[in-house]
């Protein structure tokens, strides 16, 4: 009970680190590019909206396992 | 807090379990979005004003949305399945901000349906399975399978993986955001309701949180849209 407690708590700890940092990067590479080059904001922004959720798919998982294990409580 | 759904057996068998609250409200949530559309879209003037204005914003943004993906020569079969989309999902997210109802002993009757994993998997699987109809009818099937060993004939299995791991993302991620909202958001009335002096505490937290997941549901429709989208034109537009 106490144990599967602590396992929910770091997957999600852990999965909102993960994303959090993943996001950033790519985030942080678009808002680059666009201070580069202002007249393909939208090319990129497109490329930033099929990139986030890709790297958010990882976190997405994990939080399901946490979901699982809340279920098993 | 152990909320729970009431779940009826479906003709009897005793595994094909139907949640009722659930059907209830993605009706409702139909009912708004058919309804709201087609009061919006009646008295049709060449100068649009007021409500017809909003819809045509809506259907711009849509094409903004498409041709950002895929050529409008096929994009434009899909104007008005993004615009149910982004529609029906903005609105069932939104259905659970104002307020939610529940019994005493924690049957749910409102809340927003896409925060139960079942109904947006399965929203998810058949925008996948129309993806690969969409694939068959605009490129042929011959092209359609010949995509399969594209770049290379060791890809195959990757891209039936790639769709199973699609259907399961694009329907998680939805649960996931709308559920947390949700979850959020009893936590903070069980602590409002826990005492005067919490209740005063709490209030403010709430509203914020309210405004909060205003644009969590509203950027979680947009991006389901999007993602609709880009897994179409994967199996729709044409590499050269």
């Amino acid at each position: 009970m106490g144990s599967i407690a602590i396992a929910v708590a770091i997957t999600a700890g852990l999965a909102a680190i993960a994303g959090a940092f993943g996001v950033a990067i790519v985030v942080r590479s678009t808002l680059q590019g666009i201070t580069r080059q202002p007249e393909i904001r939208g090319p990129l922004q497109t490329v930033m909206f099929i990139g986030v959720p890709l790297v958010e798919a990882l976190p997405i998982f994990a939080i399901v396992i946490a979901f699982l294990l809340l279920g098993n409580m | 807090m152990d909320s729970h759904f009431l779940k009826v057996d479906l003709f009897g068998i005793p595994w094909l379990t139907v949640n009722v609250p659930n059907l209830i409200l993605t009706t409702v949530a139909m009912a708004i979005v058919f309804f709201v559309t087609f009061f919006m879209s009646r008295k049709i003037q060449m100068y649009p004003t007021g409500a017809q204005n909003a819809l045509e914003y809506l259907v711009q943004f849509i094409k903004n949305v498409i041709s950002s993906t895929m050529d409008w020569k096929q994009g434009k079969n899909f104007i008005m399945l993004g615009i149910t989309i982004i529609l029906y999902v903005f609105v069932a997210n939104m259905m659970g901000v104002p307020f939610e109802l529940a019994t005493a002993d924690h049957d749910v009757w409102w809340n927003s349906p896409t925060s139960n994993p079942v109904l947006t998997i399965s929203l998810a699987a058949f925008i996948i399975i129309l993806t690969h109809i969409y694939g068959l009818k605009l490129k042929g099937p011959k092209e359609y399978g010949k995509d399969y060993f594209r770049p290379a004939f060791f890809m195959a299995p990757f891209k039936v993986i790639e769709d199973l791991s699609n259907t399961l993302t694009l329907g998680m991620r939805l649960y996931a955001n709308i559920y947390a909202k949700e979850m959020i958001m009893v936590m903070l009335v069980g602590l409002g309701a826990s005492g005067v002096f919490w209740a005063f505490g709490a209030f403010i937290p709430l509203v914020v949180f309210q405004a909060f997941s205003v644009f969590i549901g509203s950027l979680q429709a947009f991006i389901f849209c999007m993602l609709t989208m880009v897994y179409m034109a994967h199996k729709v537009s044409e590499e050269h």
